[in-house]
Order: C-alpha cells, then sequence, then structure tokens
C-alpha cells in the first residue's frame, strides 16, 4: 500500500521543482494529498471510488466529508478514516501516511503538508531531514558494498570448503570400507589367538591344580594370618570424608596392581568413571541429609525445586515470615520463593553447590573460582539448570563448548596422505603372512602384535567413522542457495550484556551463559524469511512460560557482530547478527535505486555543491 | 552447565512431571482463605435459628434533634452460651446493657438506622469504630428534621419518610420497617423482621478467658474480644438482589447462599483481599468491598447500605429457608454479618430503580468526572521495561494506525519498587519519555502502591518512620510486612495528617521525574500482605487513635485511593481532574477515580465473569471500572482475545493488561486479519468517546451509571432481571458479549417496549423478543435503542486528545412515531471549569421530521464559558420512511443532501441509512433541520 515505487516523469519532476518552490503555500484543494502517478485517476469530473462502491464529483473530492468507504474521495483530509494521505516531501523521501495524521496537530510530513489548517506550524525540514538521510544512505550503501566483496570472497571459501568436505566424505567411506574388512581380518586372528591362548591356559590350569593338589596340606596352615592383614588395612579409613577421597584414591590406583595384566588396558578407563559415580552417590547422599529434612528423595534431588513446588502448591506453615512473604509472591511473579534469599546457610543454596562442584569436576574443568562467583543472581536460573539436566540426559548438550573444533583434531591425527593407510595394509599383509604358519604354543611375540595392530586399527576406524557421521551431520544442512552460511556451522557468536554473555552457534544452539551456568535458549530450527533470520527453539523451558526461543536477525555488516539481544516477551529472545554474508546484490541496488530517486527529488533551490 | 546429567532417569522424568504437574493445578488457595465456619462470627451467627435469640424492646422513643432516638432493652433472658463466649450465659453486664438506637431521615426518600452502645454505661474505655470520611461532607444539610411521631397501633411508633413512604419503629421485638405510607401500606424493607438482629457489647476481658484466634500459622490477639453484630435485613416486593461487590459471579443477580436447593453454603464474603488467580464463580471475598444491596421486582426497587469496613458476610436466604412449609414469595430476606463497626445503615425507598441508585449517591456521592482521555483505550502490561520498549510500543500503535491514550508502567519501573523513583538503568530520561508521548496527546501511568521498602536509605521510609506515619503492629512498632520489595510497611491512611503528607509526595517537585501528563496506579491496597493472614494485614495492626485494622479493613484501599487522588488534584493546583485506578475499593472510591476487577485470567468464563461484575460494581455506585482486556494471567487464543476488545471497548474503563510472563500482547502481533479486528474495536470506543463521555456526565451528576443491566431501564420486563450477558451503555445503546469460542450464533434478548436497530447494518429488530443471530468474527451484537440519538466522531487520531476538533455524526434511530432524543456533553476535557459552567451540554430532539438542538445547560451553573468549533458533518436517519432528498438547516435557511450512506466509515460498509450530508452546523448552536 505504501510502496515508494514512484516513476516520475520529466514533465511531473519539472511540475514538483515548480510547486515546491511554493512550499508554504496551500496546494489546490483538488490535489491535497493525492501522490503524482495518482493525479490522473482524479483527472475526470466523475470519479470512482477504488473500491468501486459509489462515484463522486470533483466538488466531493476532498471535501472533508467521506463519500468512498475506502478513502478515495478524500486523499487531502482525515475524512475517511481508511484514506491515506500522500506527501511529497521535496527533498526527501515521498511518504504514504495515515488520514487520521492529517491535521492532527503533528508534523507528520517533513514538508508539513499534513498540517494546514493553520493551527500547527510546520517548518519544511525535508531538506534537513533528507540530506541526513542520504547520508544514512550512502553508508548503508558502502557498507552493502564493502559487504558484499567480502561476502564474495566468503562464497568462493565456502564453496571450496564445502567441496573440500564432500570430497574427504567420499575418500573417508572409502577408506572406512577398506579398514573395515582390514579390521574384520585381524579380529579373526586375534580371535583364533585367543582361543588358543584360552586354550594353553585351561592346559596350564589343568597342571597347576594338580601340583597344588599335591601341596595342599602343607599350604592351608597359612591362610589365617592373610585375614587379619586384610582386617587392618581397612581399619586404617578414619573419617567419612576420608573415606571417600582414599576410596577414589584407591579405585584409581587400582590398575597399578591388576589381578590380570591382560585386561589392564580396558579397567583403567571405568575406573575413572567409577570415581565419578561414587561421587555422584555422595553427593546425592549428602543433598538427602542437607535439605529439607525429611522429604522424599525425589523431592530433594533436584536442587530444591521440586521442594519450591511443594510449598507453592500446598502446605505453608512452617515457614517463617519472610519465607511466607516470598513465597506469595512467587506465584505471581513465577520466581522461586528462594531465589533472593541470601542466607549462607541455606541449604538448598549449599546442595546446589555441591551437585555443581560435581558437575564441573565430571567436565574436568577448573572452576577454583566457583564459590566467589556464587552471588544471589545465579540462583536466578535454579529451574533451568534442571532443565538442562533433562536435556543433557538426552543428549543434547553432551558436546563441550570447545568440542565444535574437533576437526583439526582429527586432522592432525590424519594427515591428509593415506599412507598410514597403505602401512596399516602392509601390516594386516605381513600378519597375515606370519599367521599362515600359525601354530600352538602361541608366539606370544606374534599375538601381542596383532593384538595391538586390531586395537590401533579398530580405534581408526571408530574414529573415521565418528568423522563420517560428523561430515554428514553437517552436509544436510540447508546453506543457503550459495552455501552462504557454510562458514558459520563451526562457528559461535558472542555478546555481552551485563552479566550475560549471549552465545549463538549457527546450525547447532544458543545459550545464555551467567559465569559457570548456561541456559540453553534454543536448539537449531532453520532459515526463516528467505534466510534474513535464524530461528532457534525448543530451549529451555521457562517457569510458568513457553519453551526459551531466538531469533536471530541478520543485517548485512562488515564484520561478523552479534548485538543487541532482547527478550520482548518473556523467554523469548531476539538478536541481530551483523555480516558480511547477507550484504546482497539486489539490496544494494535497491538502495542505490533509492539514493538516485532522493537526489532526484532535491529542489532546485538546494543544489548540492 | 553440565550437572547432574549422571542421575537416574526416573528421578529427573518424575521431576519433569512435577514441574508440568505444578503448572497445571489450579492457582486457587481455598485453604489460605478463611470459610464462614473458620471464622468465628460468621459461624456462630449463622448457626442461629430465626428468632431463637433473646429479643430487644425499644425503649424511651422520643424525637431529639429532629430525628428519633431510644434504648434498645436486651430482654432479661440469659444469653445463650456461645463459643465465643462462654461466660454470657452468667449474667454478663455485657447482654444485660442497652445499645442507643437514632432514625434519622435525608431527603429524597432514605432512612439512616445507627446503633452503638451507650457510652455512659461502657465497662472499657475502648470505642466502637465509626468510619469517618466516607459519607458525603454535607450529608447532614439534607437531614430532614422531624416534628412528629406517630403511634402505630399498640407497640409501634411511624414517623415520614418520604412522600408516599414512612418509617415504622416495631417496639417489642424491635423492628425496623420501611413502607409504603398508610396503616395497611406494603412494606418495603424491613430490619429484624426474623428476629436475628445480634450485639456482641465490648467488655473487660475476664482472667480465665482467652480472646485469641489462630488461623494457619497466624495469630490475632484479638485484645477488644468479640464485638460482632448481625441482623437480618428482608426486601419485600422483591424478586432478585444485586449488589455488594465485589465478588466474581456469572449471575448478574445474587444466588441464595443459604436455604433450600443450596448446595455450596458460603456467605458473600466482604473483605477485601489480593486473591491469586481467583475464580470466576464464587461468593468469595476479593479486592473491594461495597456494603450495598439492592433489590428489585415488579413491584418495588429498594437498597440498603451498611457502612461498616470490618469482615463482613452476607447471605442471601432462598425462598423457604426459615420455614421450608412456607416459602415465601415476593420477598429476598438477607443476613449481614460483621466482625465489629457499629449499626450505621441506610434504607433507600425508591420507588424506581434510578431513584435508588440516586439515593445512594447522595449519601456516598458520584463517580467523580474523569478527564476524557481517561475515557478512552489504555495500554498496560506487566512490565513495560524501558524506554526503547515504551517507544517501540508507542511506535507500533501508530504503525498499525490504532489509538490508545494512556501507555502504563507497572511495579518494575521503579528503582527496586521504591514508588516515586525510577530505575534509571531503565529509565534514565523519564521526563523526555513522558513528553514525547504527550506531544501525540497520550499520558502516562506509573504504579504507586501503598507499600514502602523498609530501606533505610528510601527518602519515603526514613520520612514516614521518622514521622511516625506507618500502621503499627500489635506490639505498637511499626508493622513489617513483605510485598513487592521484600520488607515493607504501610502509611496509615487513616490519619488524615498523613494523607496529606502522602498527597505531597505526588508534586512534580517530590515525584522527580513525573511530568504533569503522568498520572497514578494504586494496586496492593487492600491491603496485600504476602506473609500476612489471608495475604493481607493482620486484623490487631493498629491505626490511628488505637483503631485496630480488623475495624477499617476494607477501607484502607478506599483512603489510600483518595489520598493519592487528592495529591494529583494538589499537584495541578485544583484545575487538573486527577486519574487514580485502585483495585480496593470500598464504598465512595466512585469520589476518587477509577477501578478494575483485578488479576482475572486469560479465559472464556473470565470474559463472561467480566460483564455481570462491572454491573454490580456499577449498581453500587463505582461507574468507572472495568476488567483486564485479554486476560491478566495467561495467554489468551487469538480468537477470545479480540472478542474480549470487542466487549472490552464498552467497558467504562477499557484497558489491555497481561502478566510478565505472558506473551506479548500489543494488538498488532496475532496477524493482519486479527490486528483489523482489534483495531476495528477500539475505533468502536474511540467513535462513542462523545456519547461515553457525556455519559460520565450523567453519572457525575446522578450516579446513574455508565454501563447498565438492563432492567433498569426496562423496570418492568422480567426477562431483564437476570440477564448478565447483555448490557446497556447508557440508555440507548445495548450490547451482547460473545462468551465462548466458535460461537456460530447467539440468543440476544431485546427488552420490551422499544424496538432496535443493528449497529452493522441497520436493521430493526422487535422488542420483547429473543433474537437468534449469526455471529461473525467481526464484531459482537450492538444495537441502538429506537427513540434514541446517539453522538459520535467517526474521524480516528492517534489519541482522543486530537480529535478534540473533529466534526460529530449524530445516529438518530427513530422509534414508531418517527421520533428521538438523545443528548450531547462537552467541556474541556480535563479541567473543574465545568463546575462554574464552562461547558456545553445539548439536546437532540426529532420529532415531526425536524431534528432541533437545544441548549439544556442551566443558566445558573457558573459564569466561565467554554466554546468550540465543532461541527456536525454527518447525521445518520434509522428508520425513516425513504425518500427524502433533502435537509433544509434553520438558521441560514441552506440546504444540505440526503443520500444513502454506510452505518460505519469502514471498507466495504453498505449503504443502508438515510444520510445527510455536511449539514455543517455548530454543536455550540441553537439549530434545526428540516426534511424536506
Amino acid at each position: 500500500m505504501r510502496t515508494h515505487r514512484i516513476r516520475v516523469s520529466i514533465a511531473i519532476s519539472c511540475f514538483c521543482l515548480l510547486w515546491v518552490g511554493g512550499f508554504t503555500s496551500l496546494p489546490p484543494r483538488e490535489l491535497l494529498g493525492i501522490a503524482p502517478q495518482d493525479e490522473g485517476y482524479y483527472k475526470s469530473d466523475v470519479i470512482k471510488c477504488k473500491d468501486g462502491s459509489k462515484k463522486f464529483t470533483k466538488q466531493q473530492l476532498n471535501d472533508e466529508f467521506c463519500d468512498c468507504p475506502d478513502g478515495t474521495d478524500e486523499p487531502g483530509t482525515s475524512a475517511c478514516p481508511e484514506g491515506e494521505f500522500y506527501c511529497r516531501n521535496a527533498g526527501h523521501i515521498p511518504r504514504t501516511i495515515f488520514s487520521s495524521r492529517v491535521n492532527d496537530g503533528v508534523c507528520d510530513c517533513c514538508d508539513g503538508s499534513d498540517e494546514y489548517n493553520g493551527k500547527s506550524n510546520c517548518p519544511n525540514t525535508c531538506w534537513e531531514a533528507g540530506k541526513s538521510a542520504r547520508e544514512k544512505l550512502k553508508k548503508k550503501i558502502a557498507t552493502h558494498q564493502d559487504g558484499l566483496a567480502i561476502r564474495k570472497q566468503e562464497l568462493e571459501k565456502a564453496k571450496q570448503a564445502f567441496a573440500e568436505d564432500e570430497a574427504e566424505l567420499l575418500k573417508l567411506k572409502n577408506e572406512e570400507k577398506i579398514l573395515k574388512g582390514l579390521v574384520e581380518k585381524l579380529r579373526e586372528h586375534k580371535e583364533r589367538i585367543e582361543k588358543a591362548e584360552e586354550e594353553e591356559r585351561l592346559r596350564k590350569e589343568k597342571e597347576e591344580k594338580k601340583q597344588r593338589e599335591a601341596e595342599r596340606k602343607s599350604t592351608e596352615q597359612n591362610r589365617p594370618s592373610e585375614e587379619s592383614a586384610q582386617y587392618q588395612s581397612e581399619g586404617t579409613q578414619d573419617t567419612p570424608m576420608e573415606m571417600n577421597s582414599q576410596d577414589s584414591v584407591e579405585i584409581g590406583h587400582e590398575p597399578v596392581v591388576p589381578p590380570e595384566n591382560e585386561y589392564n588396558s580396558r579397567i583403567e578407563i571405568p575406573a575413572v568413571h567409577n570415581v565419578g559415580q561414587k561421587q555422584v552417590a555422595d553427593n546425592i547422599g549428602e543433598s538427602i541429609t542437607s535439605g529439607h529434612g525429611s522429604d522424599d528423595v525425589n523431592n530433594e534431588i533436584p536442587s530444591g525445586h521440586a521442594a519450591d513446588q511443594e510449598h507453592i502448591s500446598g502446605n505453608t506453615e512452617g515457614l517463617s515470615r519472610e519465607e511466607l512473604g516470598r513465597l506469595v509472591a512467587s506465584r505471581w511473579t513465577g520466581e522461586h520463593a528462594e531465589e533472593r534469599t541470601n542466607e549462607p546457610n541455606d541449604a538448598n543454596g549449599e546442595q546446589e553447590e555441591q551437585n555443581q562442584d560435581f558437575s564441573d569436576s565430571a567436565e574436568e574443568e577448573n572452576y577454583d573460582s566457583y564459590n566467589s562467583d556464587n552471588d544471589e543472581d545465579r540462583h536466578k536460573f535454579d529451574d533451568d539448570d534442571i532443565q538442562d539436566v533433562a536435556a543433557e540426559e538426552y543428549g543434547n548438550h553432551v558436546e563441550p563448548d570447545g568440542s565444535y573444533d574437533h576437526d583439526k583434531d582429527y586432522k592432525s591425527e590424519f594427515p591428509g596422505s593415506p599412507s598410514w593407510l597403505d602401512k596399516i595394509k602392509q601390516t594386516v599383509q605381513n600378519i597375515i603372512q606370519a599367521f599362515s604358519f600359525f601354530k600352538s604354543p602361541v608366539d606370544l611375540s606374534v599375538a601381542s602384535r596383532v593384538k595391538k595392530e586390531y586395537d590401533d586399527a579398530s580405534s581408526k576406524l571408530s574414529k573415521i567413522q565418528s568423522r563420517i557421521s560428523g561430515l554428514s551431520e553437517k552436509l544436510k544442512h540447508d546453506f543457503g542457495k550459495e552455501k552462504d552460511f557454510y562458514s558459520f556451522y563451526d562457528r559461535c557468536f558472542e555478546n555481552k550484556q551485563n552479566k550475560y554473555i549471549y552465545k549463538v552457534c549457527p546450525f547447532k544452539k544458543a545459550s545464555q551463559v551467567e559465569g559457570h551456568s548456561s541456559t540453553q535458549l534454543g536448539r537449531w530450527e532453520n532459515f526463516d524469511e528467505s534466510y534474513r533470520v535464524m530461528q532457534f527453539s525448543n530451549g529451555d523451558r521457562c517457569w510458568n512460560g513457553p519453551d526459551r526461543s531466538l531469533k536471530v536477525r541478520l543485517r548485512c555488516g562488515l564484520k561478523d557482530d552479534l548485538a543487541d539481544v532482547d527478550e520482548p516477551s518473556r523467554c523469548e529472545y531476539v538478536a541481530i547478527l551483523s555480516t558480511p554474508i547477507i550484504c546482497l546484490e539486489e539490496k544494494l541496488k535497491e538502495l542505490q535505486q533509492k539514493l538516485e530517486d532522493m537526489n532526484k527529488r532535491q529542489p532546485s533551490t538546494h543544489d548540492e555543491l | 552447565m553440565g550437572g547432574l546429567n549422571r542421575r537416574s532417569p526416573d528421578a529427573l522424568i518424575f521431576l519433569i512431571f512435577l514441574v508440568f504437574l505444578a503448572s497445571l493445578t489450579s492457582a486457587w488457595k481455598k485453604d489460605e482463605f478463611r470459610s464462614c465456619r473458620q471464622t468465628p462470627f460468621c459461624k456462630r451467627a449463622r448457626g442461629r435459628a430465626p428468632n431463637s435469640l433473646p429479643s430487644f424492646s425499644v425503649a424511651d422513643v422520643s424525637l431529639s434533634d429532629g430525628a428519633v432516638s431510644a434504648r434498645l432493652v436486651p430482654a432479661p433472658t440469659l444469653r445463650q452460651v456461645t463459643d465465643d463466649d462462654p461466660s454470657a450465659a452468667d449474667g454478663d453486664d455485657a447482654s444485660s446493657r442497652s445499645l442507643l438506637l437514632r432514625l434519622s431521615v435525608y431527603r429524597g426518600g432514605i432512612l439512616r438506622l445507627e446503633i452503638d452502645e451507650d457510652p455512659s454505661s461502657a465497662p472499657t474505655t475502648k470505642r466502637r469504630f465509626r468510619l469517618p470520611d466516607v459519607l458525603l461532607p454535607n450529608l447532614d444539610d439534607r437531614r430532614l428534621w422531624l416534628s412528629r411521631l406517630s403511634p402505630d397501633g399498640a407497640s409501634a411508633t411511624s414517623f415520614y419518610l418520604a412522600d408516599g413512604f414512612e418509617g415504622v419503629l416495631r417496639h417489642d421485638p424491635f423492628q425496623i420497617v420501611v413502607r409504603r405510607a398508610g396503616s395497611g401500606g406494603e412494606p418495603v424493607l424491613s430490619l429484624n423482621s426474623h428476629g436475628l438482629f445480634d450485639f456482641e457489647q465490648l467488655r473487660a476481658k475476664k482472667d480465665d478467658e482467652n480472646w485469641e484466634e489462630n488461623f494457619r500459622s497466624h495469630t490475632d490477639s484479638r485484645p477488644n474480644g468479640p464485638q460482632s453484630i448481625s441482623f437480618d435485613v428482608s426486601f419485600h416486593g422483591a424478586d432478585f438482589v444485586y449488589g455488594i461487590p465485589e465478588h466474581a459471579s456469572t449471575s448478574l443477580s445474587l444466588r441464595p447462599t443459604r436455604g433450600p436447593g443450596v448446595d455450596e453454603s458460603e456467605p458473600y464474603r466482604l473483605f477485601n483481599l489480593d486473591v491469586f488467580e481467583y475464580l470466576h464463580d464464587s461468593p468469595f471475598g476479593i479486592y473491594g468491598s461495597i456494603p450495598f444491596m439492592l433489590s428489585h421486582g415488579t413491584r418495588s426497587t429498594s437498597g440498603f447500605f451498611w457502612l461498616n469496613a470490618a469482615e463482613m458476610q452476607i447471605d442471601v436466604l432462598a425462598p423457604g429457608w426459615d420455614d421450608p412449609a412456607a416459602p415465601n414469595a415476593g420477598r429476598v430476606d438477607t443476613f449481614w454479618m460483621s466482625e465489629a463497626g457499629v449499626v450505621d445503615a441506610f434504607f433507600f425507598v425508591g420507588p424506581g430503580p434510578k431513584d435508588v441508585l440516586r439515593q445512594y449517591a447522595s449519601v456516598t456521592g458520584t463517580q467523580a468526572m474523569p478527564q476524557e482521555f481517561a475515557v478512552a483505550y489504555h495500554q498496560c502490561r506487566w512490565n513495560y521495561r524501558d524506554e526503547e520498549d515504551v517507544a517501540a510500543v508507542d511506535a507500533g500503535f501508530d504503525e498499525h494506525d490504532i489509538p490508545y491514550d494512556v501507555l502504563w508502567l507497572d511495579i518494575d519501573h521503579a528503582d527496586g519498587k521504591r514508588y516515586f523513583t525510577w530505575d534509571r538503568v531503565l529509565f534514565p530520561h523519564p521526563e523526555e519519555m513522558q513528553n514525547k508521548l504527550a506531544a501525540k496527546g497520550r499520558h502516562m501511568v506509573t504504579i504507586v502502591d501503598p507499600h514502602i521498602k523498609r530501606d533505610d536509605s528510601f527518602y519515603l521510609h526514613k520520612e514516614a518512620t521518622e514521622k511516625g506515619y506507618y500502621v503499627k503492629d500489635a506490639s505498637g512498632k511499626d508493622f513489617d510486612g513483605w510485598c513487592w520489595p521484600g520488607s515493607s510497611s504501610y502509611p496509615d491512611m487513616l490519619n488524615p495528617e498523613i494523607r496529606e503528607w502522602w498527597a505531597e509526595k505526588f508534586s512534580l517537585k517530590e515525584y522527580v521525574g513525573s511530568t504533569p501528563s503522568l498520572y497514578i496506579w494504586n494496586d496492593m491496597n487492600e491491603p496485600s500482605v504476602f506473609n500476612g493472614p489471608e495475604v493481607t494485614m493482620p486484623r490487631d495492626a493498629i491505626h490511628m487513635g488505637g483503631v485496630e485494622h480488623r475495624e477499617l479493613h476494607n477501607a484502607y484501599g478506599y483512603y489510600f485511593h483518595m489520598a493519592t487522588s487528592n495529591g494529583l488534584f494538589k499537584r495541578g493546583n485544583g484545575k487538573d481532574r486527577p486519574f487514580v485506578l485502585s483495585r480496593a475499593i470500598f464504598a465512595g472510591s466512585q469520589r476518587y477515580g477509577a477501578i478494575w476487577t483485578g488479576d482475572n485470567s486469560a479465559d472464556w468464563d473470565h470474559l463472561r465473569v467480566s460483564v455481570p461484575m462491572i454491573l454490580n460494581l456499577g449498581l453500587a455506585g463505582m461507574s468507572f471500572s472495568g476488567a483486564d482486556v485479554g486476560g491478566f494471567f495467561g495467554n489468551p487464543e487469538n480468537d477470545l482475545l479480540v472478542r474480549w476488545y470487542q466487549l472490552g471497548a464498552y467497558y467504562p474503563f477499557f484497558r489491555a493488561h497481561a502478566h510478565h510472563d505472558t506473551k506479548r500482547r500489543e494488538p498488532w502481533l496475532f496477524g493482519e486479519h486479527n490486528t483489523a479486528l482489534m483495531r476495528e474495536a477500539i475505533h468502536t470506543r474511540y467513535s462513542l468517546l462523545p456519547y461515553y463521555y457525556t455519559l460520565f456526565r450523567e453519572a457525575a451528576v446522578t450516579g446513574i451509571p455508565v454501563m447498565r443491566p438492563l432492567w433498569l431501564e426496562f423496570p418492568s420486563d422480567k426477562e431483564t432481571y437476570d440477564n448478565g450477558e447483555a448490557f446497556l451503555v447508557g440508555s440507548s445503546l445495548l450490547v451482547h458479549g460473545i462468551y465462548e469460542k466458535d460461537q456460530k450464533s447467539a440468543s440476544v434478548y431485546l427488552p420490551s417496549g422499544a424496538s432496535w436497530y443493528n449497529l452493522r447494518n441497520g436493521v430493526k429488530f422487535d422488542g420483547g423478543v429473543s433474537h437468534k443471530l449469526a455471529v461473525s468474527e467481526d464484531s459482537i451484537p450492538s444495537f441502538q435503542r429506537a427513540g434514541t440519538i446517539i453522538p459520535r466522531k467517526d474521524r480516528f487520531r492517534r489519541s482522543s486528545t486530537q480529535m478534540v476538533n473533529d466534526p460529530y455524526t449524530l445516529v438518530i434511530a427513530l422509534n414508531g412515531s418517527l421520533a428521538a432524543e438523545g443528548e450531547l456533553y462537552i467541556d474541556d476535557g480535563k479541567s473543574y471549569d465545568f463546575e462554574q459552567g464552562a461547558y456545553i451540554h445539548r439536546r437532540f430532539i426529532f420529532t415531526d421530521r425536524k431534528l432541533t438542538s437545544i441548549d439544556i445547560r442551566p443558566s445558573n451553573v457558573g459564569d466561565k464559558k467554554f466554546s468550540t468549533d465543532c461541527t456536525v458533518e454527518r447525521i445518520i436517519l434509522l428508520g425513516l420512511p425513504s425518500g427524502a432528498k433533502k435537509a433544509v438547516v434553520e438558521p441560514g435557511n441552506h440546504e444540505t443532501n440526503i443520500e444513502l450512506g454506510p452505518l460505519t466509515l469502514r471498507r466495504a460498509s453498505p449503504p443502508v441509512a438515510l444520510t445527510i450530508r455536511k449539514p455543517n452546523v455548530r454543536v455550540t448552536d441553537d439549530w434545526s433541520l428540516r426534511i424536506l
């Protein structure tokens, strides 16, 4: 409706210039508010309402009485509520305004033409306004021009990267196939060796058994002293706290005295996990005892949240006056009653810290400064934390942030040339040859070599496979018509606002980080509005609100820059990301056209020097 | 976050389930509020059978000071042992002391009954509380000086009340009857005709007594012991009773709360409470209390008002409550109970519905005349966060050509909920922000609540503490309760000195960052105290003069509203009409501003309940009220939101509001189609502003509400008596809400004795019939009554302020004899100059094919004049046989054309009505227009 698409014939623009010269005087009634391209429509003596509802005479044009409900007959007055008024705004951009703005006391058109009843004084500011608008437009055009250049480079890179990735994927798939075959072969040999070893072991055992049988009488009397030694070692454990640490140390050290060499490497890994699990159990145990008391375990685990629920939905007896006040307030705000409680002995807080500590250690990150960071505001996202847990449990948060870079690790291990594959092939070949004269008992050096080669090859295979799945995952995304956004895949954009850091990782997720806690604002959904908006949805659930979501609007800029993160509606975030990627040719042309139009309409009295 | 991801999935699922469950369960906390059974005075009073108490008899009847005075002497019978008062049985002096009674008569059919203890025989120094500042100060000027008492039979005394009415005082047992004159005259109202009058007199506490009351974890020390009052009031000749707001009810009339056929038996409770997510249909007490009930029936309309601000419980008794074998017909019995105070009650004789409203208004006052902008559309949300947000919302309205007049800021605009301050991070330039709005004729409202943050660095708290201006707790310390800012105290608004102090805080100098276009919103003034009993202040808190909070609880918000309103009055040097929205209300709140129905929910039931709520508020004097459009809690579906705008556009107070957890709700966020529908609804209100403003004038003069139940205008049409789905705006416009999703048709009852024109298409409908009408999404059914003229302004602006110079449209709906009448009131829209006569008041009369505008402004109202150049640009005639082509305007004798035109100037509206083009007569002038 209010398009600024105006084709100005030479005749009309001449007229314009003339007319503008006398802008302080009122235009003739029958021209008020009519766009130049529309003047023809009003030429005849009897004019049709544009909606076809009626006809009106030239006398009824702009006569302050609405004849056409669509406003055709009153382009220059406020008589028709649905009408529109056209300001020429010579020196600036012409504008169409609602007829409700005509003679309402507010200067809407920079040429002042909308206020002509003498009640308000609207000076013509088009020249000034137009000048700054033109400046702005010029800047915008410059940005688009430069941005476009960067975009082109970026597109080249993206295309290349895309091609490389595709090629790599193809190659990897091929390698995977070969490697699979080799691993299969090695596995067969390994199993045969193991079988032979097992037989050997059984045989030996039999022999030993016989031997032991013979020696039984002499060994029997030593047993009691062994048992007492065992008791003694248990007795050295003192306080429960120490026991925890000692436990983990002991478990951690277990591999040092392995019961059987053969399982050495396999035990080591789970042992580390055991430490973690033990801590979980301990922490849960502590949280139960340090929580509200006799409540049921399930209520207590979620850092006091379920306990809040309990209070909100039911019994408020036994709360302190302040707790009750907070609790009742929280019904309206949806915040936690405990949220603003800043008591050092707050049970929930303590418990949460412990959980938090645990989680930190589980991620093998060093959070020494954690406790000092622990200000009251952190509690704000208690509920979200729980949701985080929920999400992680289902594998959404699994990757720590740094992991988007795993390409690098991969590439250093698998350098470009495929010589490693040849090497493996060769080795396997050798082994197979070696096994052609396979015999029992097993040659220990051959056996360990086969096992080692098998382990190496299958670990390489699984690395290749994970790389394949990573690449396939990446390549299935929609990166735009010209793979415009390919480079965004492994990047994150950050914006700091007060205490929050907003982190947007296209194709992955967006989060709000505050200190050590992070709230997921959304998982990648798609591009919207023809690649002008990135949508992240299904983020962490909001208390009493929707799941969090984020809409990132893309704007042409010379640098990738995340800005203006905002939350206009509860838990619905918006942000702006400037990037050269969307500095488009069409838009540049449109802007240039606009500038050209503006320049054309400069009044003759104000030639730019 | 990493965290607890190795927790067992079961626990996790359970947790998610808990969260889910919590979001589903109803938030209504029934147990946190006292039922009648948990309220000893209510339980006890309610347990009594009629005529079971030892009665009072009347002695020493005399005329003194032009009023009837007498003593009420308790019967010598021993009082019954009660739970609360176990010692009463042993002949305690409290039950043998007599009470003082006084009956006075006021002009216009008002009888006042006062009963209090006799101070000369009082055993304690405590005096019962009489609520000041509610009755109009000039009430006594209208008292009639009674000069004669007549014996009425052997044991009664009668006296003049009004023409055709008399008051009767029956002696034994004591009873008050208002009846039509003459000894055989029909009774209209009676008190104690069922012998339920009881008055617990103050007495000294015995050593073994414990007066404490416990509710949940709260203890009420009740230092003055039991002091409740109860009695029965009968409304004779009544089919229904109405009023005693504020309750949420889908029914217009008050349904019986006790007696045969009543299942859930709780009385209507009047106790101002901040109820989280109140139910849409419950006798439960919510934010306001107006102890005024009125009755209506084919034979009579009457009213009863008990001036008492303590907790009140009122039963409406179902026919047969006293004797199931002989249910009373043509009478409604009610039972009134209050925890404290005195009997200071008013009987209003009617006889017509509007008479009763005028009589009540002559006691408690009429609606304060609002500024014109306040009658327009208000945009609110908890919270418009910062100046950018305000600017963006403001721009959004302009961009979508939707007018609005007021943008509201909720609690988060202030610095840490310290009202009168600004969060300077979010609102660094409050004056500039307000001025930008003001440049478009728009205003801003900020919230100022009564809880003051207990923060020594907050000037208000410091001052209030130093001056001792806070309400005290039972131990005499400043009462400390929890509200939005955390630990808070509450100014003692009962004290006039403190109210004056408070009022000063609104001066432009003291309220830093305020400008003359800023107005105020008083929320949480029940008062809401998050950690108090029933989320309010403990009853044993102490106000000025040792008055206990229990004695004035229901009026705390009233005093706060009064003080704030007075603050704005002073700020404008008495030249600018205040606008203050309050949530808590009491009788008389109408004198101080607007009120709204509090924290409703975004569901269809709450849309429906808004109409009976607003109607009952209107009947009880509160003309300027409305419900949050869209519903405060929750997210309305698109169609609900649209329907709410369509209905809300007719509320006297039209404001959209939403909780901060809800999705954004500005009218342009729901797609172009819905934007258009909401724009149209808002436009409807703006075009009717001249009519609304005229009705507000009527309300300000007479007390007749802007939004009226049908029976107020059609008192003899029984079909209308309990119609809570439709309402009248003034006497000329009927609106029927659409309260269901996907409703395709509506059954609309149009009152008898008039025809009605559908305002969408001009089609005429008969009255006295229920019409089944197809319903479209673009509007709700609305009709203009035949025989009326409605003034409109059909041009739209950004705000009502910008419409002042725009021309008028008159819509004339002719009745069977081709006649119609209507009024238009105009003044400057903001000052008090109208009190000196600076206004225009015209009556338009159409008869014999001639429309005449006559001046009905009395010549003796003052010297000031108001003038305007506004003209009438269009006259729409409904019901005139076609054929008319021209009209002649006098004076000037100029001709103007008549043609077919649309009813509204919206796109694609068909030409269905004769329209007089451009008569261009000035609204200030006398003129006539003859149809040729």
